[in-house]
């Protein structure tokens, strides 16, 4: 307990990140499931892991929990090396997956419980749980065990039970996996509230990215052991840095292309700047596609298929060999193509494509 | 519909003979024990059936003879100790089969099935052989050893399927809020396993109370148990005595049932 009160007292300084993940490699055997990563996060910051399975995000979190030792790199928090640690005296609190509560012990018992393993006296226990319960909205339910919550306050419990032991870094494991999908569009935001009304440091693993564009003030998309990027959601949407990222958030079209002096010239005759050579792939998201009448451009093709979703149309559009992705909003004074229609598209914003270099 | 169709016909009786072979098995699984009933009532002093008239003579008989009531408190004796140890050294075994992080764990697993796996004739054979080669003669605490290696594995099994059952999470969880690994043992994982440990002590106590397959070779030839004295009792007398020591292990069984299912719910028990 003396490293976490070491370390709590250290964090004066505002300005310096809480956490700082540097150069971090985590094998299994001979399989690497981190390949140095790094990643600080500032005070007060939420940022999020996204990956599908299997990249590292839940690796890297455990490694920052202490439940897997890294075989390389360092994790400091507060300025503090905290890989020699044991992970009973870490100052990080895990929301897990399942909640992980403990289904012997009450409401309250459950948010005692670390106060309780800390030796800490009893009148103190039962004002600061009080007060944890009181920020979460579970005033009243000290009493119930957790099989007599719903999954919404369940997760509230486990909330509550990190909070109260006022941890540096929250870090929260797929904490809407257990929820069903109705629920969690409410809950991300809910929790996303609560985080900041805290003013907690936390890190989110996810691999759903609309929950990851919801909750975080940066995003870490991680492919194979890798962090890919780390920036802010809007930047991850619409500057993805590389042609995974782009990929992985939201549709998108790659297109294939010729650099010349210095520019790409797009299938529908504009051209953009690049710092690229010879043959690159353009990035064009469907949001950025106009489908107009046969002959007003270059870019021809055939609408192959078309789709109504609520407030948006969308169409494949099979020009040359690629199939293109084009979404639209739907007015009423444009027509909709129709399938079999021969078309032309047009890139909406050039500049707003990004370019990668062909593999 | 007046009359059933042929499809319905079949259902019918399908279902009525699974409903019949159900019961014809129950009947199987009780009959005996209530027949030992019935006649452990009956006022003739030979072993009859159907019985004529209703006393508890039988049972008091029982508690009069002073080898039966000393048979009883060594099975007790035997039963309690066998219970203690399967837990002593049930909890860490189970423990490591299902959270070791080393190569071997499910061989122990295995391994600690076989004696329970081999007959126990042959069993006490072995464990009575093996004790006079270094000198030990049978006794209550050879008895319960020998029972202890014979059940140990029915309270492995019980605690392991509990176990693979529990979150891993709790215990990290448990560590993460700052318990250390004993901690998480006293105050999430043992608790957590009170009612398997329950359940497989009512079994253990029960095979320490009455088994005889091993204990015939191994008991004490002076500290006879419970079933040996009844075996004996069978060979030499025909009255309804025997029925009535078999009633007085009946009602025995029946409350240690209770007792768990008090405690930890029948569910509990199923586990």
């Amino acid at each position: 307990m003396t490293i976490a009160q070491d370390i709590s007292l250290a964090s004066s300084d505002k300005t310096a990140p809480v956490l700082r993940v540097e150069n971090v490699s985590k094998r299994f055997g001979t399989f690497t499931v981190l390949q140095s990563c790094s990643i600080s996060v500032s005070e007060g910051e939420i940022v999020t892991l996204l990956g599908s399975s299997g990249c590292g995000k839940t690796t890297l979190l455990r490694c920052i929990a202490g439940f897997w030792a890294p075989e390389e790199g360092m994790i400091l928090i507060d300025g503090h090396n905290t890989v020699p640690v044991p992970v009973n005296r870490r100052p990080v609190g895990v929301v897990f997956q399942s909640y992980a509560l403990f289904p012997h012990l009450t409401v309250e018992g459950n948010v005692a419980y670390g106060l309780r393993m800390r030796g800490v006296p009893r009148s103190e226990i039962s004002r600061r749980v009080a007060d944890a319960l009181e920020s979460v909205s579970l005033r009243g339910f000290e009493n119930r065990y957790p099989s007599q919550l719903s999954g919404g306050q369940q997760q509230r419990v486990a909330i509550a039970r990190v909070l109260v032991l006022e941890p540096r870094v929250l870090l929260l494991d797929e904490p809407f996996n257990a929820l069903d999908a109705k629920l969690r569009g409410t809950m991300q935001i809910e929790l996303r509230e609560l985080i900041k009304r805290l003013g907690m440091t936390a890190i989110f693993v996810t691999h759903d990215q609309e929950e990851a564009l919801t909750m975080s003030d940066r995003i870490a998309v991680m492919q194979g052991g890798r962090i890919e990027q780390v920036a802010p959601p809007d930047e991850i949407f619409d500057r993805p840095a590389t042609a995974y990222v782009a990929d992985f958030i939201g549709l998108s079209n790659f297109i294939p292309c010729k650099v010349r002096d210095g520019k790409v010239t797009l299938p529908d005759g504009q051209s953009v700047a690049t710092k690229e050579s010879d043959t690159v792939k353009v990035m064009i998201r469907p949001h950025n596609l106009r489908v107009t009448a046969q002959g007003t451009g270059p870019w021809q093709g055939q609408v192959r298929f078309q789709r109504n979703i609520g407030p948006l149309i969308e169409y494949i559009v099979t020009a040359g060999e690629a199939e293109i992705r084009v979404v639209a909003m739907r007015q009423d004074r444009t027509r909709p193509w129709s399938e079999g229609d021969a078309i032309s598209l047009e890139v909406i914003d050039p500049e707003y494509c990004t370019i990668y270099p062909a593999v | 519909m007046k009359f059933p169709d042929r499809s319905a016909l079949g259902d019918m009786l399908g279902t009525g003979a699974i409903v019949g072979m159900g019961l014809f098995a129950l009947f199987l699984l009780v009959a005996p024990s209530i027949i030992v009933l019935i006649i452990s009532f009956d006022t003739r002093a030979f072993v009859s059936f159907p019985p004529q008239g209703f006393t508890f003579d039988w049972y008091l008989r029982v508690f009069e003879q002073r080898v039966l009531v000393e048979a009883m408190l060594n099975s007790l004796q035997v039963g309690i100790t066998v219970t203690l140890l399967c837990i002593i050294m049930g909890v860490p075994t189970a423990l490591v089969c299902v959270r070791g992080q080393f190569r071997g764990t499910t061989a122990l697993s295995i391994f600690v099935l076989v004696p329970h796996m081999v007959p126990g004739i042959v069993l006490g054979v072995a464990v009575l052989f093996a004790a006079a080669a270094i000198g030990i003669s049978p006794s209550i605490g050879l008895q319960s050893i020998s029972i202890t290696v014979f059940v140990l594995a029915v309270m492995v099994r019980t605690l392991m399927s509990r176990l693979q059952r529990m979150d891993p999470a709790l215990e990290e969880a448990a560590a993460n809020l700052g318990a250390s690994p004993f901690q998480t043992l006293r105050t999430v994982t043992f608790p957590l396993l009170m009612p398997a440990i329950l359940a497989g002590a009512v079994f253990t106590f029960i095979e320490g109370f009455d088994n005889i397959s091993v204990a015939i070779f191994t008991h004490g030839f002076r500290d006879r148990p419970l079933p040996v004295e009844l075996l004996a009792l069978v060979q030499t007398t025909n009255t309804p005595l025997v029925a009535a020591v078999s009633g007085v292990q009946i009602v025995l069984a029946i409350i240690a049932l209770i007792v768990v299912a008090a405690s930890i719910g029948l569910e509990g028990v199923n586990e």
